[in-house]
């Protein structure tokens, strides 16, 4: 995200930003980030 | 709505207005909203699980009153849950507040949340507390803190120079 763009969600008023912090929980939830995939093993090791 | 049913919002004006209720019952001399939630006052909104709230203990013994704090939120329809108090499902967590952490809760910011009065860790004192914890997690903040807040320098020197603190080199 661009500076600025995050410039302007900071200067947000609170209670706008709380609700925001809600939906990402929500949005967390709903999709849970996956662990990281090691490198595909070789065949047979 | 009843205290325990979940919300679409998060319950912090319930948090604050709790931790009002615990100055009022002579549990807490004082109490200032800190962590990552303070941190948002000040910067972009991020993810996060759960509220601080640092208070000035009454009960100056080993517990600083946690026990009698818990006890008086579970009367009031507060879950525990480890070293959660849940309202709402949304975790806070009640942390005695000492040195550094103390400090920033008496020059707290006052503010008003819904109604709710209100204090707020300063974004100084978030810098300076960051600064002396060290996580990765905290120097993200630092970071953030420095990039978007209207920082007070001579206030975030003074700071740190009185509590023995460096920022992190970038």
């Amino acid at each position: 995200m661009k500076a600025e763009m995050r410039q302007k969600l900071a200067r947000e008023p609170f209670a706008e930003k709380i609700r925001k912090v809600a939906r990402l929980i929500r949005l967390a939830k709903t999709f849970p980030r996956r662990k990281r995939l090691t490198p595909a093993q070789p065949h047979g090791k | 709505m009843a205290i325990n049913e979940p919300s679409d919002n998060l319950p912090l004006a319930e948090v604050l207005r709790a931790a009002n209720g615990l100055v009022t019952a002579g549990l807490i001399d004082d109490w200032a909203l800190g962590g990552a939630l303070a941190a948002i006052y000040y910067v972009e909104p991020f993810t996060t699980y759960d509220a601080d709230i640092f208070f000035i203990p009454k009960d100056k013994g080993l517990t600083a009153g946690i026990p009698t704090i818990y006890a008086h939120l579970q009367a009031q329809g507060w879950r525990v849950e480890r070293e959660h108090l849940l309202v709402r499902g949304f975790p806070v967590q009640f942390l005695a507040a000492s040195g550094l952490t103390e400090e920033a809760v008496r020059e707290a910011e006052q503010i008003e949340y819904e109604g709710v009065a209100a204090k707020i860790f300063r974004a100084e004192h978030i810098v300076a507390i960051a600064a002396s914890v060290g996580r990765a997690k905290d120097k993200a903040r630092i970071e953030q803190l420095l990039q978007q807040a209207d920082l007070d320098q001579s206030r975030l020197e003074n700071i740190l120079q009185r509590h023995n603190l460096k920022l992190p080199q970038p």
